[in-house]
């Protein structure tokens, strides 16, 4: 399709684009005149997985405004207070914007030339000596599904190795493995709409008042208009969400395991459960127990999936009585009992929503598993207003690294390289020999940085996120990036991070509205936009620069293209037509305020599976898990037993740790960092503590306190009566900072069926410092 | 930590200034003139005295303008007032947009007073009363336009006691909430926190002296 940038703008009407504040449409020229020469350009916000929708205001080339876009239907016209300050990313006075490259000890400013050179050629000898699994891209649930997918292509399709893994492997990674072995899909049944709809939510590990606060306001809303509204909070901290929630239920952590089973347990014994939904919709499954924790480098896991009966899933059931769950978790007998009425009330429409809680977690597959078995059970799935919603945490974890599949183990479109059928599919529509693609996953993302570690990656490209302050069990991957001997690393970003510090070349990238794009949010809204600026001095697009490197390593036809973005869509959207995961064409995203996928006819699809809204269901038949063609068009209730965290405390160690966001903050804070206001707002971590425990230690509020693990150690102010505060043997610090690197006490074990490490659970002691 | 030293490095250096300024004051201000000063401090505003400080006449009175408190205070919160405050020269006050008291535990400020103008007895910090914080600014606060900010409530020492959230519809989008920061003055210290950590240009929530308490037989 030979179509110019120019073309496509004027065909579409970049008008849809560029609309006025209250979500009319205008004309490019009337929008121009509007508002002191302000024009407006529609985009999803840059921070978290709610993607909401934002009218951004550019006046001589620059952002000089950003306002919540009332024709958005995620927020309305609303954000939080991250999402007000947005323009202001952008402009921080430390923007990179010149490639730099490391001479000694110094990043010396280079030209793009001399920076591509140097890296393509890093590129070639290093495959050459060593082969294509020497190299790597470490990308983001913040690329754009472009930047993702030509990393993908040039990756798996070009140079021919599966070493590339986005940072939603420590954030969704769980939730995808869960919905992959209970629906054979990935990405949830429902929709925000759920959140209007439903009159009972269950909260597990989710502090959506602080890490999605536009749809908790959605929620609340809902509770202020019907009273029937109950809102329970199952979590190991007590936070602004079990503040405002109806129940707060506090568990030890890692027992949510017993506690699910118990809740079906009781469903069970007490028939509570749905026979005609199970008979119809539901096979039982049974897999490998005592699956380890990743913690040693080389980690293999391959479940081994027995299918079971209902009764030898009733008799698995029975070890987990209320009282045993009660037991290991701390939480009454008579409040598990009436959870589990509560979950199975025919009167009630009942919502699960999750977050990095079951996510992060080293049995995080096992526990999306426990609450979909909760979900079956009652039959309370596919419904308006009753679904179990897993809330992602980044703006494309959804569209970029589930869809476009930039794991080890993934093609787009829920499509695995271990498939022969597959990678044929991949490699007809990418245009390359058969055969090209390999057939071996390589690394997860800690595999990935223990690899570079050891040496067996000797060059890895990162790309919008900072793996050198997120990664668990910090120490050892900083320290294995700088330890030489052919290791080259490469960092793209907008900012001076944690990992350009150990970069060798630092690319200047452009961000959000300096470059077009699309991200997926978590209810599989897809959603575009246009560069509206262009980025500071050299900075560059990522997309650029992975086409740039594939020239160079000539790999250049594999994108082809004119106007890169639309035909890079149209190409990617094959992957997905016809199999449940249907794109609408370019244009279409260009007028809409995003479309939930599968979108078929240009109808977008509210409830999949479900009769009536998913066009793939076929009349009469109700609720079709179609996609799990193995099992019959049935979901899976997996049998999966509570098994311990690899590191809990002891008298050494005698304190859990836990760490997580503030709604202040985005991840590791480089651009929220960047904004005065926040950074005002919330300038530093502190450790959030029980006051009970902290006057045993004798600690007072506001001291400094040095935190350890077996792994290392920081030194922050001590919190005991914040926003978040800590049961008894728990404390909890949050990720953002930089001057607190937290993750270097976290363990690097993970989930062995994901591979999404735990960042909630490890051991520490707490003394004076 | 480097920054804090150097702080109090400058108010002790003020402090000294001040010093030599405050006798130089007294000695001009006879009967009359010293009302004359008095009634400016007062035109001039509120100044957020440290914990435990007396009713501010008789904490003026008091006060010996040593600057013991500011040297105590670890975040440097209390500086010394300059000549705009008359006869308030030299006494002990928090800019609470710039630094605000952080309620240490164990209020050293108060502890370091000789003068008796800070109570030395006072042991809770829920007990101190500095001022009382108010929205002021209702059209500009984006908690109250629907925004999820209520950054001041998340930052407020006394969270859920001093300031709480009280949802109610948003007219405007018809599904979401308004989180509206309720400040309860009984409870409110003064610290301003939530004056230093709004995020307007010019703070919407600010800590202003605190009303009388009001006698009446109206339990309800």
């Amino acid at each position: 399709m030979e179509v110019s940038r120019r073309d496509f703008l004027k065909a579409t009407a970049a008008a849809a684009a560029f609309a006025a504040a209250g979500g009319a449409v205008l004309k490019p020229k009337l929008a121009e005149a509007a508002e002191g020469g302000i024009k407006w350009g529609k985009a999803p916000c840059r921070f978290c997985g709610t993607g909401c929708g934002v009218l951004v205001g550019v006046k001589d080339g620059k952002v000089v405004a950003t306002k919540g876009d009332p024709a958005a239907p995620v927020n309305k016209g609303l954000n939080c207070i991250k999402g007000y300050f947005l323009a202001k990313i952008l402009y921080g006075k430390d923007r990179l914007t010149k490639p730099l490259i490391r001479k000694g000890n110094k990043m010396v400013e280079a030209s793009w030339d001399e920076a591509m050179t140097l890296i393509a050629g890093k590129f070639k000898e290093s495959i050459e000596k060593h082969g294509p699994d020497s190299v790597a891209i470490y990308g983001s649930g913040q690329w754009t599904v472009f930047e993702g997918y030509a990393a993908s292509k040039l990756f798996k399709g070009g140079i021919g190795t599966n070493n590339i893994e986005p940072n939603a492997r420590l954030c969704m990674a769980s939730a995808v493995t869960g919905f992959m072995t209970t629906f054979a899909s990935d990405e949830p049944m429902g929709v925000y709409d759920d959140l209007d709809l439903g009159d009972t939510y269950f909260l597990w590990g989710a502090n959506m008042a602080e890490c999605h606060p536009v749809l908790f306001s959605r929620m609340i809303d809902n509770r202020l208009k019907n009273p029937k509204v109950k809102i329970i909070d199952f979590g190991t901290r007590r936070t602004r969400t079990s503040q405002m929630a109806d129940t707060y239920i506090r568990f030890n952590p890692q027992t949510d395991l017993a506690l699910l089973n118990a809740i079906a347990h009781v469903i069970v014994k007490e028939k509570l459960y749905d026979e005609k939904f199970i008979q119809s919709h539901v096979v039982f499954k049974k897999g490998k127990t005592n699956i380890g924790y990743g913690l040693e480098d080389k980690f293999k896991f391959v479940d081994e999936p027995k299918p079971m009966t209902f009764d030898e899933y009733k008799d698995f059931l029975k070890t987990y009585t209320p009282e045993y769950a009660s037991k290991l978790s701390g939480v009454p007998t008579a409040t598990i009992v009436e959870m589990a009425r509560l979950y199975a009330d025919k009167n009630r429409k009942v919502n699960s929503l999750w977050t990095m809680g079951f996510n992060q977690h080293t049995r995080g597959t096992w526990v999306n598993n426990l609450v979909y078995n909760v979900h079956l059970l009652t039959g309370k799935i596919c419904r308006p207003g009753e679904n179990p919603m897993s809330l992602t945490g980044q703006p494309s974890a959804c569209g970029t690294a589930r869809e476009v599949g930039t794991f080890t183990h993934r093609l787009p479109a829920d499509m695995v390289v271990t498939d022969p059928e597959h990678r044929a599919k991949a490699e007809k529509i990418w245009g390359i020999p058969a055969g090209k693609i390999p057939a071996k996953p390589t690394y997860n993302a800690t595999e990935m940085f223990r690899a570079l570690d050891r040496g067996d990656i000797k060059v890895i490209w990162t790309q919008v996120t900072n793996p050198f302050q997120s990664l668990p069990n910090l120490n050892r991957y900083r320290k294995g990036a700088r330890k030489g001997d052919g290791r080259f690393v490469i960092v793209s970003d907008m900012y001076p991070t944690k990992s350009t510090e150990v970069a060798d070349v630092i690319l200047p990238s452009a961000s959000w509205v300096e470059k077009e794009g699309v991200f997926g949010n978590a209810e599989r809204r897809t959603q575009q936009w246009f560069k509206m600026v262009d980025p500071p001095g050299e900075a560059k697009n990522d997309l650029w620069q992975t086409i740039e490197l594939a020239k160079r390593l000539g790999h250049g036809n594999l994108f082809p293209y004119k106007y890169v973005e639309k035909e890079m869509w149209e190409e990617y959207r094959k992957f997905g037509e016809g199999q449940g995961k249907d794109m609408a064409p370019y244009e279409a995203y260009a007028k809409a305020r995003g479309l939930r996928w599968p979108v078929v006819n240009g109808k977008e699809t509210l409830y999949r599976y479900a009769e009536g809204h998913d066009p793939y269901v076929k009349k009469g038949e109700g609720i079709k898990f179609y996609k799990n063609k193995k099992d019959g068009g049935k979901a899976v209730i997996w049998a999966r037993p509570y098994e311990p965290a690899p590191e809990v405390p002891d008298k050494s160690y005698p304190f859990w740790l836990c760490t997580g966001r503030v709604l202040e903050h985005w991840h590791t804070g480089t651009m929220t960092g960047r904004v005065p206001e926040l950074k005002r707002a919330y300038p530093a971590a502190v450790c959030e503590m029980h006051p009970d425990d902290a006057k045993k230690l004798g600690i007072k509020n506001l001291q400094k306190v040095k935190v350890s693990s077996r792994r290392g150690t920081i030194i922050l102010p001590v919190d005991l009566n914040g926003r978040g505060k800590a049961e008894k043997g728990n404390i909890f610090v949050a990720f953002f900072d930089e001057n607190k690197l937290i993750n270097e006490l976290c363990i690097d074990a993970y989930c062995p069926i994901s591979g999404e490490p735990d960042y909630k659970k490890c051991a520490v002691k707490v003394e004076k410092a | 930590m480097d920054s804090e030293s150097t702080h109090t490095g400058i108010s002790r250096r003020r402090f000294l200034k001040d010093g030599i300024l405050v006798p130089l004051a007294l000695a001009v201000a006879g009967g009359g003139i010293s009302t004359l000063f008095l009634r400016r401090a007062d035109a001039r505003g509120f100044y957020l005295r440290p914990p435990g400080a007396l009713e501010e006449r008789r904490f003026l009175a008091a006060c010996i303008k040593c600057g013991k408190c500011a040297q105590a205070c670890p975040y440097t919160a209390i500086t010394m007032a300059g000549g705009e405050a008359g006869v308030g020269i030299g006494t002990p006050h928090i800019i609470a947009r710039e630094f605000p008291c952080r309620l240490c535990p164990d209020i050293p400020c108060a502890k370091a007073c000789p003068s008796g103008a800070l109570d030395r007895k006072l042991e809770d910090v829920e007990k101190i009363r500095m001022g009382t914080a108010v929205i002021v600014d209702r059209e500009n606060c984006l908690s109250l336009r629907g925004l999820r900010c209520e950054v001041c409530y998340r930052q407020c020492p006394l969270i859920d006691k001093a300031i709480t959230i009280e949802p109610r519809h948003n007219p405007r989008t018809g599904v979401h909430s308004i989180m509206e920061p309720v400040i309860h003055a009984d409870k409110c210290v003064g610290c301003g926190i939530c004056e230093n950590a709004c995020v307007r240009d010019k703070p919407v929530i600010v800590v202003i002296k605190s009303p009388p308490v009001q006698k009446d037989y109206y339990e309800f």
